[in-house]
């Protein structure tokens, strides 16, 4: 048992050092620019006076962490095998303008509604980031690049789509959105279920996407631990060449991985597309991609690790406007963010020698003093008076034997 | 001096160390009680070790026996628990390799750590470079490699590129990049491992003339008739702990290696041949290019017949690692067939190559063989990701191959906690025993070995040349590509040598000796009269 608890405790190390460095960081920020570090995280506490606007808040949380953890799942599924994929930002803005337009103009019966949206989301994310698969595999381009590069691509076709060939707004109106898709193509809320739990009706509802992530973090665990695709993912990203030496078509990997990746970043525009805004606009919630690589990071590309980052984040996002109302400015949410990731990228690494170091200790290297030996037992090597004091050796010629201790 | 020390430390030193006044001159390194303790287990325990000024002193021990725990801590890497470390006879406390290299105690370590698009100049003053008025002043280092290369007969030519150098000459950089900063001790980890005969008698030349000017040299090896060959005296290190000392004048290579293992040497000798009739692998006119179009593997053929152990020897770097590559399907053929029994798998992928029974023993355990940070069941499944029991349809058979794992590490010695253990824990030498068992449980038909016990002590080493001749006798094919002339010549059936890409001569491993060989490796003997 303790073995298993210790390596938990060190892959928990990590994550929580960094918090807490990033927490001390940002008090001294708030301190610096005159303002008391407590009243501040007094305000991101508070979650409201009514037990509606408590309910609220954490509606408000669990929604901004939604897609939030499906972006940090995209981006983990590349990391997994040492992709880094940046254009998760292009992949869902694409993929949510496109789901947008066609869940507007189709009209079909609920939940076949709701299935093709998402699945229009899901092709039109794997698309974008299958183009860096196969520039990677048939050009060698970095993906880094190229990403970064379709990331413009994508955010600018985005615009073009939006006021051009799929406006659906009225000329001229001040925000422009893609023609709304029709309620039939809405995802139910979960507000029943926090109701039901005896809680009280906040004002927006829950997305019911929520159940859809919990599904999609879970099949994406058992893909990449116990499946045979997993393994060789996770291998490639371990030893590329110790992978294509036992059998991995490491060309292939890195599209299969690249258009997994991308179909997981075509989801994260969907909890709001489904749930609130029904509508792609100009003011669709963006950065997500960007963030997504933050809360992968922090949670160490394990599903569960990322949920706990994307609550993080959605808490601290939360928080944002109830310290404006208490005239802190809200970028100390940024500022926190910002160094918890800094301080995750020095204390995973701290982290990772801390395991490397213990494992090094696990591992048994000569044995023991004092016989016995569990391991050594094996090929009759040892001979029975190993430990004892050195054997016949010392009369032969020429071996000078020299008594120990 | 230990009270139990004299009479064997004093009138030895008194006589090689003649010069000194007292008689009695202090050794240059001398270690008392070392103990260095990790959680759970003890690496070093009452380490006793006297090395005198201006002598070749070996360290010989199995693999995992504690010479790396016992250098790093002689390097500052870490500090013992218990004992001194005494240099000239005054005690020192090593924090860490800069402190060791202060006092002027040097490492050149198995791996060469060289920037291979810097010169030798450059690689040789990296990290401690001379500088000028804020510049680097590479006349004043171009002057002390020229003096260091003459003084110790280096034969160092300052302006060439590193990565157009051979293994011998790597390591000769490597060696005055430890003696220009200013190392008095200087410690060789392995350094025969990479070498071929005539490049290991250079090296021993060279280490004759650091002995002349006065250096001491400690020599970590398991090759113990180099030992015997370059050493002034001989520590055997056995299961943490000193054993002993020899004298190589009068120890014989057994005697060393009974001392170290506490059995009788292997050798890795076949004589009954087992070689069947049927084919398992042909090669046919094959050809690998580089990607402008040279010409790495050179128009070979090879045939490899049921049980036959089928040698490949050559100097590193004459196409040996791309021929195996280009079998393994890791490398496309510029031209040839590849079949496997009547199959051709001339376009298979790596992976039907491996199922259709072709197992790989990688030269370079680390970079093709394992997943370091993985565990050692996650090691067993790789390569094998898609046959039972490491796969159960779609899926990882995680309880079958920890199962497994178990089985292999019982039967073939691999000393490690668990299944559980991370792989980077374990030893080389117990990695390779993991990596030779796992290509073994498939029972493959064709077993490619790249240097099956390359950095492997004696009694891994015993193991996997068991395990191929049983392997053989049962009628696998196996293909030998290996450094290590003896276990070439003593394992094969049918020998070829490799050089510039091709095959130039087939010798018969019956008679031909580790000289003659050399002599083809290097292309100083023609075929002719083989």
């Amino acid at each position: 048992m303790s073995p298993i608890l210790r390596r938990t405790g060190l892959a928990l190390l990590g994550p929580v050092l960094a918090i807490v460095v990033a927490l001390v960081i940002s008090a001294g920020v708030i301190a610096l620019i005159g303002e008391n570090p407590l009243t501040a995280l007094e305000v991101m506490l508070d979650l409201g006076d009514t037990p509606s606007q408590q309910t609220q808040s954490i509606v408000v949380i669990l929604n901004r962490a939604v897609p939030l953890f499906l972006a940090g799942l995209a981006v983990s599924i590349a990391f997994r095998m040492g992709l880094f994929n940046i254009g998760v930002e292009g992949q869902y803005r694409l993929a949510a303008i496109l789901a947008a337009a066609v869940g507007g103009a189709v009209a079909l019966p609920g939940p076949l509604h709701v299935l093709v949206i998402v699945a229009v989301a899901v092709v039109v994310g794997a698309v974008w980031a299958g183009i860096v698969g196969v520039l990677k595999v048939t050009r060698g381009v970095s993906e880094v690049i190229s990403s970064i590069m379709l990331n413009f691509i994508a955010l600018g076709l985005a615009s073009y789509l939006l006021t051009g060939p799929l406006r659906g707004s009225e000329e001229g109106a001040s925000i422009v959105t893609t023609t709304p898709i029709p309620e039939s193509g809405w995802f139910p809320g979960l507000n029943g279920l926090l109701t039901g739990l005896g809680l009280a009706e906040p004002r927006s509802q829950l997305y019911g996407f929520l159940l859809v992530a919990v599904v999609v973090g879970i099949a994406v665990a058992v893909l990449l631990k116990r499946t045979r695709f997993g393994f060789d993912l996770r291998a490639s990203g371990l030893s590329p060449s110790a992978a294509s030496a036992s059998g991995v078509d490491a060309r292939r990997m890195v599209l299969k991985t690249m258009l997994l990746s991308g179909a997981v970043a075509g989801l994260i525009g969907m909890p709001d597309l489904l749930g609130s805004t029904h509508v792609y606009g100009t003011q669709f919630t963006g950065g997500l991609g960007f963030l997504g690589i933050a809360v992968a990071l922090l949670g160490r590309n394990s599903p569960v690790g990322i949920a706990l980052a994307a609550l993080l984040f959605a808490f601290l996002d939360r928080a944002a406007l109830p310290l404006q109302f208490a005239d802190i400015p809200s970028s100390v949410v940024t500022i926190i963010q910002g160094t918890i990731v800094l301080a995750v990228v020095i204390a995973n690494e701290v982290a990772r020698r801390l395991t490397l170091r213990s494992a090094e200790r696990a591992g048994a290297r000569p044995v023991a003093p004092g016989g016995g030996s569990a391991g050594a037992t094996g090929r009759g090597n040892p001979p029975p008076s190993d430990d004892g004091p050195p054997d016949t050796t010392g009369d032969r010629t020429g071996v000078r034997q020299e008594v120990q201790r | 001096m230990a009270t139990s020390a004299p009479s064997a430390g004093g009138p030895g030193q008194g006589s090689s160390a003649g010069a000194s006044a007292a008689g009695v001159a202090p050794p240059a390194v001398e270690l008392r009680g070392i103990t260095k303790r990790f959680p759970g287990v003890v690496a070093n325990r009452d380490i006793e070790l006297r090395v005198r000024r201006g002598e070749v002193h070996a360290i010989v021990g199995e693999n995992g026996a504690g010479k790396s725990t016992l250098m790093k801590t002689l390097y500052g890497m870490h500090r013992p628990d218990e004992g001194q470390i005494l240099l000239d006879g005054r005690e020192v406390h090593f924090r860490s390799p800069a402190d060791a290299i202060a006092a002027g105690i040097g490492m050149v370590h198995q791996h060469f750590m060289l920037a291979d698009n810097f010169t030798v100049l450059e690689n040789i003053i990296l990290g401690s470079e001379p500088t000028k008025g804020g510049r680097l002043d590479r006349a004043g280092a171009r002057r002390r490699i020229g003096e260091l290369s003459d003084k110790y007969a280096l034969g160092l030519e300052p302006d060439v590129l590193v990565e157009d150098l051979g293994v011998g000459d790597r390591q000769r950089v490597e060696i005055a990049k430890v003696l220009y900063r200013g190392a008095t001790t200087l410690i060789l980890d392995e350094p025969t491992a990479v070498l071929v005969p005539q490049e290991v008698d250079e090296l021993f030349g060279n280490l004759n003339e650091l002995k002349r000017e006065g250096l001491t040299v400690i020599f970590i090896s398991h090759k113990l008739d180099e030992v015997r060959r370059v050493a002034d005296s001989i520590t055997v290190i056995r299961r943490g702990t000193t054993v002993g000392q020899a004298d190589p004048r009068t120890t014989s290579v057994k005697q060393l290696a009974e001392m170290m293992v506490g059995s009788e040497l292997p050798t890795p000798e076949t004589r009954t041949s087992t070689v069947r009739d049927a084919v398992v692998l042909q090669l046919t006119d094959v050809t690998v290019a580089d990607p402008v179009g040279r010409p790495l593997v050179n128009d070979v053929d090879l045939t490899v017949r049921e049980g036959e152990v089928v040698g490949i020897a050559g100097v590193e770097g004459n196409g040996q690692a791309e021929l195996v590559d280009a079998i393994m399907g890791l490398r496309p053929l510029a031209a040839g067939r590849i079949t496997l029994g009547d199959e051709d798998i001339t376009c298979a992928t790596t992976r039907a190559r491996r199922e259709a029974g072709i197992g790989f023993i990688p030269e370079d355990r680390h970079r093709q063989g394992m997943l370091l940070d993985a565990p050692l069941w996650e090691n067993r499944v790789l390569g094998h990701q898609t046959r039972p029991p490491a796969a159960k349809g779609w899926f990882i058979d995680r309880r079958g191959a920890r199962t497994d794992t178990e089985r292999i590490m019982r039967q073939y010695d691999v000393r490690a906690p668990g299944p559980d253990t991370l792989a980077v824990a374990l030893s080389g030498g117990n990695q390779q025993k993991l990596i030779v068992g796992r290509e073994m449980s498939a029972g493959p038909r064709l077993l490619i070995a790249a240097h099956p016990t390359r950095g492997v002590d004696v009694g891994a080493q015993a193991v996997i040349w068991e395990l191929l001749k049983d392997a053989r006798a049962e009628g696998m094919g196996i293909v030998l590509v290996s450094a290590d002339l003896d276990e070439l010549i003593g394992l094969s059936d049918t020998l070829h040598v490799m050089l510039r890409g091709g095959l130039v001569a087939t010798v018969d491993p019956r008679r031909v000796t580790p000289e003659e060989l050399g002599g083809y490796m290097t292309g100083a003997h023609t075929v002719g009269a083989a």
